[in-house]
């Protein structure tokens, strides 16, 4: 019986399916949850059943893999025909050739019903790339138990005592949420000629001000989106800057909590408002977008489709004729979403654009500290940002690259031919053909998965450019690496001075993952420890948790007013550390977390390797009169050395690359100094206006340093084994 | 238990060693000072007791045996005396001094492991320098101890070699250096022999008691080896269930064995045992049980001999004798004859339901004895041991 309603259901589905497959499919894909996926849904089922014959097949992706799987697919044809994105970065898809002109998308009537700046934030020279759907920007959310209404000026707002608490929470030291401040003061981020201007005295007193916010306890110190969220629900904030995302999260987390929404205040200093950056987003087309999907993406932008979007979505959409229907019309948060976005300064989508963000947070986070005063700091953001912009190298001839590996390839031939001639060779084949069977797989998987990528790593280095028009630069990225682009050569970013603080980083771990590993691993090996099974699995968990988990974790244990080392700190009546503000206490935080990743690996190895140490020959030291100390030092040690020397170099690799304790716990901080050469070479490739080449240059380099650097250390420390 | 205070006497035992032991004298040895000694110690392992009660003592220049058979605590023993385990109550003197609290270093001791234990990163020059350096001792002494050691042990050819580059022999001649290098008060070996073969264990035997005797050391030796006990010591020690049952000369010790275990423990093939009774003929004792009937030794036994009691009668292999005719102490049934070449071991039964008995005989009788014979057996009355069945002791310690 089941297995024959099991069958007639297959059939339905294949039937299904197959009238599906007749019919035009439109793969859109969005980041969107909760209620904005609910009105997206919405509007598609109403769209299928007005036509009949398209199918709307919609696919959420998480929003941080996002633009890394649109890079991926789309290139390759597997991407959407669609896809809902911020309009920020349209500049980046364009470049990487993910995205193509809207067309019908946008007729006239349609752009009649759009508002101006909207349209014009998905156009670039002219062109369209997609349909305005709806704005976001930031606004005052207020806490009505705190705060009925709030003053018209940010200086009053700040003014405000609430015990136990503050008068206002951002993320303070993001450009983004600054951005409102620098606006007020008449600074911008770029000038009419797309280079840097978040720098000069309207900008520094932009910092200023908010460090004098800052100084006077009005907000708390680096709060993260998350605390600022977790502030304002529990009650401990009057106001919070941010935007609809927020409410969503509130509708969701905190459905209690009575609240509501401003437009951010003016600051009375200069009398102007703070204005907000804005977001666009749009139904962007892609290469792939067929008619069918242009239609879908105009009819998003129709009256219909955006009353549904603002009402159950609560989106500020861009359809001017919506905001005409009175229950949206009667909507006071949906108003002041829609006035936020409409007062706000759109967001430019240039690679300068891109390229401004992380030296503005840096300058933001140092003035903040106060490591430096406001103009300095942004004259430091000013040069760094020429840095990254800097022009790529000029394109060099490939011919003398391409003659020296021709003749590499020619010495190679002459020298197989040579071995070939010599006698017995064919014998010698022939006899070792079996042998060369044997390892042809491995062989095989090894050249794809290691030496492959490795050359494909190597030749990306000698170009510059973007993915699809590389250019060839013979060792230009070298050269500018090796040289500190100019700069001093032990100054900020240099290869040198991260190679250094790389150098000691790696010397500092493995040196305390060997102590303390070594060290707990024969506290843990004697049998007077009755509970060591206990202690071995809890001392192992820090191995066996995923990395990145422990490093979030950590962070937030060094966190500056919440953290739980300065509550430690406080509690035994010690100043709290602003760890992340000082090298020194910045390193020490990594080293402590990656301490605390590493140390069980050599535990383990130690515990291995106390197990084959005869116990005869440690009681023949103790009746020859040795202390405890000195048969741990002249016996125990010495043969441990043969087992720990390869978990050593081991270690000392895996240290070098950490990767994601440097980038997750201190991320640099300050300033970089923390960076080591991955993380440098990170930012290079995926932070710094996607400079490939230069990222890859970085890495053979650090291939280079790794394979010589781990050889010498096996003979140096193995050589005799004789002490 | 004896309290852990004052000065040890140096020329008399103490009352309490060897009350529980057969005491025989040792006069050899008896007006040296007493180097080591061991006073009522008891060692537990968790509930287990393993060592209860031991006193032992060892004079100086002496070289003595401890024997007893697998797991009564010979290695526990040797291992408290060298500090290594720590008596539960009881006391350890060394030269005169209480040594039952001290760490090993500062016991003046070596000790040559069974499994070497040299240290397998060093070279046998910095094997035999480790305890030497470690005790600040300055380096021309250092050299001129391993240069005088390694010319005594032969092992000048290996002084830069690390011990995996060395045969087992060459290895325990190491472990020895390291121990006569460092001079001590007392040389303690835990079976060192046993992972020799077995030409080369006879050869380091006498090399081992001829360095004793040039060394004029005071030695404890732990070994399973009845030839090495026999011919190494001067005093030996039987162990038996964590108790000292027997201490003696060697000899004494195989010819006057106090009980059953130590009568069974020495000598191989083992002595023979039957269950019997104490009966007079003739005016004569005799002990008959088994199909055996043996005149005994009445000086030797005196008063414990008594009409009717319940023995249990030990003659070791050697002790039988081919009888004349009519004067058979028992008849074997022989079953089958082990020929080593120069002498023969007929086993068989006396009685249908006995005990497996042993007899020794030479090359030339065996040669005309076969399996399914009769052999008629003597017994010298002095070779006849007697023990109660119940205690195990022997009627002549009692
Ligand atoms: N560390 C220990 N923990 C628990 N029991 C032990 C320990 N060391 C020895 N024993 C037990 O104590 C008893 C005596 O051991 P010991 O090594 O002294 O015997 P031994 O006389 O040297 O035997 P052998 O002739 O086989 O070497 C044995 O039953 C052994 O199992
Ligand atoms: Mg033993």
């Amino acid at each position: 019986m089941a297995r024959l309603s099991f069958a007639v259901i297959a059939a339905l589905v294949l039937l299904l399916g197959a009238a599906r497959a007749r019919a035009e499919t439109v793969v859109v894909w969005h980041a969107y949850r909760g209620d904005e996926e609910a009105a997206l849904q919405a509007v598609s089922r109403t769209y299928e059943r007005e036509h009949p014959g398209v199918t709307i097949d919609l696919l959420a992706i998480p929003h941080d893999a996002y633009s890394a799987k649109l890079g991926a697919a789309v290139p390759r044809g597997h991407g959407p025909h669609l896809f809902v994105d911020p309009h920020e970065r349209l500049g980046f898809y364009l470049r990487e050739k993910i995205v193509a002109p809207i067309g019908d998308g946008l007729d006239d009537a349609t752009r009649r019903a759009l508002d101006p700046a909207a349209l014009a934030a998905v156009t670039l020279d002219g062109v369209a790339y997609g349909v305005p759907i709806a704005g976001k920007a930031l606004l005052l959310f207020v806490n009505d138990a705190l705060l009925p209404k709030a003053p018209p000026t940010m200086e009053e707002l700040a003014a405000l005592v609430v015990p136990g608490g503050y008068p206002l929470a951002y993320e303070a030291t993001s450009a983004f949420f600054h951005a409102p401040f620098m606006h007020a003061f008449g600074a911008r981020m770029l000038d009419d000629a797309d280079h840097f201007a978040f720098f000069g005295d309207d900008a520094a007193r932009s910092l200023d001000f908010v460090r004098d916010l800052s100084r006077a306890g009005a907000v708390p110190e680096e709060a993260s989106g998350a605390l600022v969220k977790q502030l304002f629900v529990t009650g401990k904030v009057a106001a919070v800057i941010s935007g609809p995302w927020l409410a969503a999260e509130l509708r969701e987390e905190a459905k209690g909590l009575r609240y509501h929404t401003e437009p951010l205040p003016i600051v009375r200093a200069t009398g102007n408002p703070m204005r907000s950056y804005v977001t666009i987003e749009a139904a962007i087309a892609t290469p792939i977008a067929t008619p069918a999907a242009r239609a879908f993406a105009r009819w998003l932008a129709s009256h219909d489709a955006a009353v549904v979007r603002a009402r159950r979505g609560r989106q500020a959409v861009t359809t001017s004729s919506a905001w005409e229907d009175p229950q949206i019309e009667a909507d006071a948060e949906l108003q002041s979403f829609r006035e936020a976005a409409r007062t706000g300064v759109v967001t430019p989508v240039t690679p300068a654009m891109r390229a401004a963000w992380v030296p503005a947070n840096q300058a933001i986070l140092k003035a903040l500290r106060e490591d430096m005063t406001a103009k300095d700091a942004l004259l430091q953001a000013k040069h760094r940002w020429e840095d990254t912009m800097r022009p790529p190298p000029p394109p060099a001839s490939p011919a003398p690259g391409l003659a020296l590996g021709g003749l590499v390839l020619l010495g190679l031939a002459a020298l197989a031919l040579r071995r070939a001639r010599a006698a017995g060779f064919a014998a010698e084949l022939r006899a070792s053909m079996p042998a060369y069977r044997y390892v042809t797989h491995a062989a095989i998987t090894v050249g794809l998965l290691v030496v492959f990528p490795l050359a494909a790593g190597a030749l990306t280095s000698l170009f510059a450019g973007t993915r699809d028009a590389p250019v060839y630069v013979g060792l230009a990225n070298y050269l500018g690496i090796l040289t500190a682009r100019g700069g001093d050569l032990l100054g900020h970013g240099s290869f040198y001075l991260t190679l250094l603080v790389t150098v000691v980083w790696t010397v500092v771990n493995v040196s305390l993952h060997v102590g303390i590993g070594v060290a707990v691993g024969s506290l843990l090996s004697r049998s007077w420890m009755k509970i060591r099974a206990v202690y071995r699995i809890l001392l192992i968990l820090p191995w066996a948790v995923p990395s990145y988990v422990t490093a979030l974790a950590w962070k937030g244990m060094f966190h500056r007013q919440f953290g739980a080392i300065n509550a430690i700190l406080t509690w035994l009546g010690a100043e709290p550390v602003s760890w992340f503000s000082h090298f020194s206490t910045a390193f020490a935080a990594n080293v402590a977390t990656n301490v605390w990743l590493g140390f069980p690996f050599m535990m383990v190895v130690t515990m291995g390797a106390l197990t084959s140490i005869s116990k005869d020959v440690l009681e023949a030291a103790e009746v020859d009169g040795a202390t405890r100390w000195q048969r741990f030092r002249l016996v125990t040690l010495p043969l441990l050395k043969p087992a720990l020397l390869p978990a050593v170099v081991l270690g000392a690799v895996w240290t070098f690359n950490m990767f994601n304790v440097v980038f997750l716990v201190s991320g640099g901080e300050p300033d970089g100094a923390t960076d080591i050469l991955v993380s440098e070479a990170y930012r290079w490739a995926f932070t710094k206006d996607a400079q490939y080449g230069y990222a890859a240059a970085y890495a053979v380099l650090i291939f280079g340093l790794l394979a010589v650097s781990s050889r010498v250390m096996s003979r140096r420390l193995g050589d005799p084994e004789a002490a | 238990m004896m309290a852990n205070v004052g000065v040890e006497p140096r020329t008399q035992a103490a009352p309490s060693a060897g009350t529980s032991a057969g005491e025989t004298p040792v006069p050899v040895v008896a007006e040296k000072p007493v180097r080591c000694a061991v006073r009522g110690v008891t060692k537990a392992f968790g509930t287990t007791p393993i060592l209860r009660g031991v006193d032992l003592e060892i004079r100086e220049g002496s070289f003595a045996v401890l024997v007893g058979s697998s797991g009564c605590g010979k290695s526990t023993l040797l291992r408290l005396v060298a500090g290594l385990e720590e008596a539960d109550t009881g006391s350890l003197w060394l030269a005169g001094k209480d040594v039952t609290r001290l760490p090993p270093r500062d016991r003046d001791i070596a000790m040559v492991f069974q499994s070497y234990a040299l240290y397998p990163h060093l070279t046998v020059k910095d094997n035999l320098a480790f305890g030497l350096k470690l005790r600040g001792t300055p380096a021309a002494e250092v050299a001129s101890r391993i240069r005088e050691a390694s010319a005594m042990l032969g092992l000048d050819a290996l002084l830069e070699r690390l011990p995996k580059q060395l045969s087992g022999g060459q290895r325990q001649r190491v472990a020895m250096g390291r121990a006569i290098v460092r001079r001590p008060s007392i040389f303690l070996f835990d079976e060192p022999l046993s992972n020799l073969d077995a030409a080369l264990r006879a050869e380091v035997r006498v090399e081992i008691r001829r360095l004793h005797d040039r060394l004029g050391a005071t030695t404890l030796y732990v070994t399973h080896d009845q030839v090495e006990a026999m011919t190494l010591a001067d005093t030996l020690w039987v162990m038996n269930k964590g108790l000292v049952e027997q201490k003696g000369a060697p000899l004494e010790v195989y010819e006057r064995p106090c009980t059953r275990f130590v009568a069974t423990f020495l000598g191989s093939p083992q002595m023979n045992m039957e269950s019997g009774v104490l009966v007079t003929k003739d005016g004569a004792t005799y002990a008959e049980g088994g199909g055996l009937s043996v005149k005994v030794d009445e000086d030797r036994f005196g008063s414990a001999l008594t009409r009717g009691r319940k023995v249990e009668i030990g003659v070791r292999p050697h002790d039988f004798v081919p009888a004349r005719s009519g004067a058979a102490a028992c008849s074997l049934k022989v079953e089958i004859v082990e020929a080593l070449g120069f002498e023969a071991f007929a086993h068989g039964w006396l009685r249908a339901s006995g005990p497996r008995i042993i007899a020794r005989l030479d090359a030339e009788e065996a040669r005309r004895v076969k399996t399914g014979d009769t052999l008629p057996l003597a017994v010298d009355p002095t070779k006849v041991h007697l023990f109660d069945p119940e205690t195990g002791r022997a009627l002549d310690a009692e």
